[in-house]
């Protein structure tokens, strides 16, 4: 008290002037106990049901935390529920998926799905500044479990340099991650998904040691390997 | 003649029939008088006033969901404005306060329900001890407990108003009268408003106050023989002085921590009211003073 007393210090959420759709792919998440409850009943929810649907094979050993980065191949909305049910517990409640604002954040009932089921936070396609954004975020935290398909689309098989340089050089551990059975599961273009397929993920080791510029081939060559 | 009988029989029935009349004049009222800045704030009402009058159709249990909902949702703008937000242990005490006084009220345990805040309080003492911890930690403890007292113990008497020995009539009238008290506070300001006031809400004007705090007042005795007949006139003048003064100083309590804060609204959730916040922040002051107020000296509410 003697020091000057004490003084109090508000510090309004950065978050505060943002629209609730923009909040809801933020990255890294602001707090909201309310989302987290929510996302947790939707990631539960959806691992559930994709288990009770589909023969789940995982090859591979998860990678390792605090912080991680998957690449990968990406041909079905059924990716991102494969990957979530491969994972161990631990990881799902840290994972974010990086998902294309203008397709995903759009529209609410969109945006509720893909952020509350899917764990889905927005990646700006048309953004320029977007990737030196992402180098700033990712370099700034120290914990995470990012899932990005670096094809950018599910009809493209090609890796995309961007998002994968960017991750590559922040320092984070990039794990290969290959998905097979979800194309036949759920192709692109039909309306619903065919049950009781077979899918298969495959963790790789992680990409260290290799140089930025080779890691899209060695990524794609992990893909053809074990996806085909 | 018997249809305007039976509403006028039912407080329910008077005040939604009278909620739907009041829209009608104020919509022609705003465009009468053409104040363009009312219109979004009176689109957000055609949700608002279903939000309000259903749950109150619905019973007790259902109203008593609602107000610790808004209560639990108004506390996390308190909370995203005041940074309070990202300290959890605290949130998730004063949210458990929050249920545990308006169950009290539901159950209508009167002792439980006024000694709720002081074990809320308890509990949040330990949180610092327990997080072991100094930094800020007193300036999260206060404002959990400015928190708790608002949002949970003073909005918790809106849960209570719910079972009153003198039917639902109470209730209506904290809820109504406060509501439109702000309304018309923002309609005579816009219209008539001259002189501003306090810095606390630099918009607010000294006509657009007083004008809402009279016509609250004449309005109060219209409403009187319905929500509650057994009150002499001039304890009517009274509830009528509560929701027209009271009302204001919650909306100045509460623009006061937006201000400190620096910002303009406690969120977005109504365009043109703000957040729940701005929204509810009348009724923290008019349902504890005229529960408390009015029950000490016209019997128990």
């Amino acid at each position: 008290m003697s020091g000057g007393g004490i003084r109090f210090e508000y510090r309004p959420l950065p978050d505060l002037d943002r629209a609730f759709i923009e909040r809801l792919g933020d990255y890294p998440r602001g707090p909201d106990i309310g989302l987290e409850v929510l996302r947790a009943i939707g990631r539960s929810l959806a691992v559930a049901l994709f288990r009770l649907q589909f023969r789940l094979e995982v090859v591979g050993r998860p990678p390792e935390l605090p912080r991680v980065a998957m690449a990968a191949n990406h041909a079905s909305h059924l990716d991102t529920l494969a990957v979530l049910a491969a994972l161990p517990r631990r990881h799902g409640r840290g994972l974010a998926v990086l998902a294309a604002r203008d397709y995903f954040f759009r529209r609410w009932e969109r945006a509720a799905a893909a952020a509350l089921v899917a764990q889905a936070v927005a990646f700006d396609r048309q953004r320029y500044t977007e990737l030196r954004e992402w180098s700033r975020r990712l370099a700034a935290q120290q914990r995470g479990c990012l899932l990005f398909y670096p094809s950018g689309s599910r009809r493209e098989r090609r890796a995309q340099r961007g998002m994968l340089l960017v991750v590559a050089r922040s320092g984070w551990p990039l794990v290969p991650v290959a998905i097979s059975g979800t194309r036949e599961a759920w192709p692109v273009g039909a309306r619903v998904w065919r049950p009781f397929r077979r899918i298969r993920v495959v963790f790789g080791e992680p990409l260290t040691d290799v140089p930025a510029a080779e890691v899209e081939q060695r990524l794609e060559a992990f893909w053809r390997e074990h996806a085909g | 003649m018997e249809v305007a009988r039976a509403i006028l029989a039912d407080p329910l029935r008077s005040y939604t029939a009278a909620a739907l009349v009041v829209m009608v004049v104020l919509a022609g009222v705003v465009s009468a008088a053409r104040i363009g800045a009312a219109w979004t704030p009176m689109r957000t009402w055609l949700l608002i006033l279903p939000a309000l009058l259903v749950p109150i159709w619905l019973g007790a249990g259902a109203w008593t969901l609602f107000v610790t909902a808004i209560s639990i949702f108004g506390f996390k703008e308190f909370g995203r404005v005041s940074g309070l937000y990202a300290e959890r242990p605290f949130v998730l005490v004063v949210y458990a306060g929050i249920v545990a006084i308006n169950l009290a009220a539901y159950l209508r345990l009167d002792g439980e329900f006024l000694v709720a805040p002081f074990w809320t309080i308890l509990v949040l003492t330990l949180v610092p001890i327990a997080l072991n911890r100094t930094a800020d930690t007193l300036q999260w403890f206060a404002l959990s407990v400015v928190g708790l007292t608002f949002y949970g113990f003073f909005l918790g008497h809106l849960s209570w108003l719910a079972q009153t020995p003198f039917g639902i009539g109470p209730l209506l009238y904290v809820v109504f009268a406060t509501q439109l008290n702000d309304v018309l506070a923002f309609l005579f300001g816009k219209r008539f408003g001259r002189r501003r006031w306090t810095t606390l809400s630099p918009n607010k004007t000294l006509e657009g106050s007083l004008l809402a705090a009279a016509t609250t007042v004449a309005l109060t005795f219209v409403q009187a023989p319905v929500a509650f007949p057994h009150v002499p006139p001039w304890g009517v003048l009274l509830a009528g002085l509560i929701v027209g003064i009271g009302g204001q100083v919650g909306d100045l309590t509460m623009a006061l921590v937006k201000r400190s804060a620096g910002v303009k609204d406690f969120g977005r959730l109504l365009p043109g009211h703000g957040g729940i916040t701005d929204r509810v922040n009348s009724l923290m002051i008019t349902a504890p003073v005229f529960v408390h107020g009015m029950g000490f000296l016209f019997g128990r509410f």
